[in-house]
């Protein structure tokens, strides 16, 4: 495991009982001397929702077609329940992929495609029927959408067949490849719930991919960033966001407010953005660094008043602001730089206050990455 | 745009596509016309009508043969073709292999062979390997032209199906065939049904190799043009006629057959 802090939540001490169900060790996979996925170690809980999260020429898609069995490892194993897999076929995994494109066969209706396992295992056409209907139910599709064109369907509707017919296989484990990219914004919201309830009424390990660590976040019982072929943290959401290893992490996971530091012969940090001197945490590995980076994420900032006082402080005049819905936004110009600054809309500045504020913000709500 | 430039735009569509219609089909109409006068030698206007040498030609031994050699060649040619160029397309469309890109050049390099000169190559070739030419050294060279016409058929339509539809059924427990039975053939099908219609049709009507070709064996457009150079009667245009209507039917119950079923598919 890449996680070298010791974890500060509960869950992944809770989690550690529970054994691997995939193991994954020095997995590479090379297209014609390039490295897609550059070796990962990953242990997958049984019954865990593990998303892996990166953006796009990360190398998900790949680790996730090894996984599937789509794609062979040029080094490394992949074992499920201690067994080796790494050349096993799809069609001989108890895993299953649901599609980015859904993959759903036109010529099939929604049933058919549903019950298209069970026919494959030979099954007889009345019992995959019944087996069909059952798994409509559990996704909510409604019954007299059996013989419909799949074609026919809407986009959530696609999503809920994929997903039965993904159940009607019986999988151990669900690989999902960003299925929901396509969706709109409200749809998706109400998907990624009920994929979550889905996850926690079958039991089963879920495998998600996809590039938007919001939907990571909400559904996921560990996140896995990965960058240029490596996944560079493993850990809950919660570990992710508030303990980001390094820059990358910390600014995919969301805005941020980074600051260039260092230390003076005095042992004084200064930045050479903007002026003052400052606090910084203590770094995640605890080295002695000479140079740092100090992250502080929007929510963490504070206008101060005159009484009020924060552990680092910076002068600047706010020259934007956006509503993010139940949050503001503030853009506050420091010198060259501009500072992000998010409050709840309870606690907005009033209008037509001076542009002219004091930001600032404690040591312990920042995180200190090395360069 | 004005009605009245709309109303003179539609008129000048409408004239033209007439003009085009007439111009494309009048020969067609005329080689029927003449089938059914009665005379032995062609000229307008016909003086007298008859059905005499439509009835003569379906009468006739000879014309029977050539229709069964016509119809033998063009099903074994479509039968052979449709196997070769499904699975040629998948290579052509889908796989991705070393020296695809020439074997995609090769193969429909032959549709723009001239085919005089194929037909010629191949009888050349024939006798070289000392095989008697007959009807069914006439299949192998329809064969030659007419593969790579319906691997391109079929190919068009390998590139508009997902390859993640035979990954899915290849991941949800299939069999590599029962991929090929249950997603790849039937996704497959409407492509491989026109190819067979174009396998069909281009045999059917096919000259210059089954002149080379077929030896002593004839077939429909040779018999017509070997009756033209020598002892033309009306049963040429009948006959021509009749291959004509014979092919537009099939063509009409094909397009029909392959509507059907793709609307039993979209129910």
């Amino acid at each position: 495991m890449l996680q070298t802090m010791p974890a500060p939540l509960p869950s992944s001490t809770t989690d550690a009982a529970s054994k691997p169900i995939l193991q994954l060790v020095g997995v590479r996979k090379v297209f014609g001397g390039f490295a897609a996925v550059e070796g990962i170690d990953l242990d997958v809980r049984e019954g865990e929702f593990l998303t892996i999260v990166g953006p796009s020429g990360s190398g998900k898609t790949t680790l996730l077609r090894m996984l599937a069995g789509m794609d062979t490892p040029s080094e490394g194993n992949i074992t499920l329940h201690g067994e080796l897999i790494n050349d096993v076929p799809p069609n001989k995994r108890p895993t299953c992929l649901v599609f980015q494109s859904l993959a759903l066969f036109p010529h099939k209706s929604v049933g058919e495609n549903i019950a298209f396992p069970l026919k494959v295992k030979g099954v007889d056409p009345a019992a995959r029927k019944a087996r069909a209907l059952e798994l409509m139910k559990i996704v909510r599709l409604p019954d007299n959408y059996h013989d419909k064109n799949v074609m026919k369907c809407s986009g959530g509707e696609r999503q809920r067949v994929a997903l039965a017919r993904a159940l009607a296989y019986d999988p151990e484990v669900l690989f999902f490849d960003e299925p929901l990219s396509a969706i709109d914004y409200k749809l998706k919201k109400t998907l990624e719930k009920e994929l979550k309830d889905l996850h926690r009424e079958t039991g089963k390990t879920f495998i998600y991919i996809t590039h938007s660590l919001e939907e990571a976040m909400v559904m996921s019982d560990r996140i896995g960033v990965m960058r240029a072929g490596r996944l560079v943290q493993v850990g809950t959401p919660e570990e992710i966001y508030s303990a980001p290893v390094d820059r990358f992490v910390s600014e995919f996971v969301g805005e941020v407010n980074t600051l260039k530091m260092t230390r003076g012969p005095d042992g004084a940090w200064s930045s050479p953005d903007v002026p003052g001197r400052f606090v910084l945490g203590r770094p995640k590995d605890g080295a002695a660094l000479s140079e740092a980076f100090v992250v502080v994420r929007p929510e963490y900032m504070r206008f101060l008043g005159p009484s009020e006082s924060a552990d680092n402080r910076l002068e600047g005049t706010v020259y934007n602001e956006y509503s993010l819905g139940s949050r503001i936004q503030y853009q506050v110009r420091v010198g060259e730089k501009v500072m992000l600054v998010e409050l709840s809309r309870a606690r907005a500045l009033s209008p037509g206050a001076d542009p002219n504020v004091v930001i600032g913000w404690d040591a312990a709500d920042a995180f200190t990455l090395g360069g | 745009m004005s009605d009245r430039a709309k109303r003179r735009s539609n008129a000048f569509i409408w004239s033209w596509t007439a003009f085009v219609l007439v111009v494309v089909y009048l020969p067609i109409v005329c080689g029927a016309l003449a089938s059914f006068n009665k005379s032995r030698y062609f000229g307008f206007p016909i003086k007298v009508y008859s059905t005499e040498w439509w009835q003569k030609t379906l009468d006739s031994i000879e014309i029977g043969m050539l229709v069964r050699n016509s119809i033998l060649i063009a099903l074994l040619v479509t039968a052979i073709s449709v196997v070769i160029a499904t699975f040629g397309a998948l290579a052509f469309a889908r796989y991705d292999w070393r020296g695809r890109r020439l074997y995609q050049k090769l193969i429909l390099l032959p549709i723009f062979f001239p085919q005089p000169v194929l037909g010629l190559a191949l009888l050349l070739s024939f006798s070289a390997l000392g095989i008697q030419t007959s009807w069914m050294t006439a299949v192998f060279a329809h064969l030659v032209w007419i593969v790579p016409v319906v691997t391109l058929v079929i190919a068009i339509q390998v590139y508009g199906f997902d390859p993640s539809l035979e990954e899915a059924a290849f991941d949800l427990g299939c069999s590599r065939l029962q991929v090929f039975r249950e997603v790849t053939l039937p996704l497959l099908w409407p492509g491989i049904w026109s190819g067979m219609l174009f396998a069909f049709l281009l045999s059917w009507s096919n000259f210059p190799l089954s002149l080379y070709t077929a030896g002593a064996d004839s077939t429909i457009p040779k018999w017509l043009y070997a009756k033209m150079v020598a002892g033309y009667t009306p049963m040429v245009p009948a006959l021509g006629t009749m291959a004509t209507l014979g092919a537009a039917s099939l063509l009409l119950a094909g397009g029909v057959i392959g509507m059907l079923a793709r609307r039993r598919r979209l129910a």
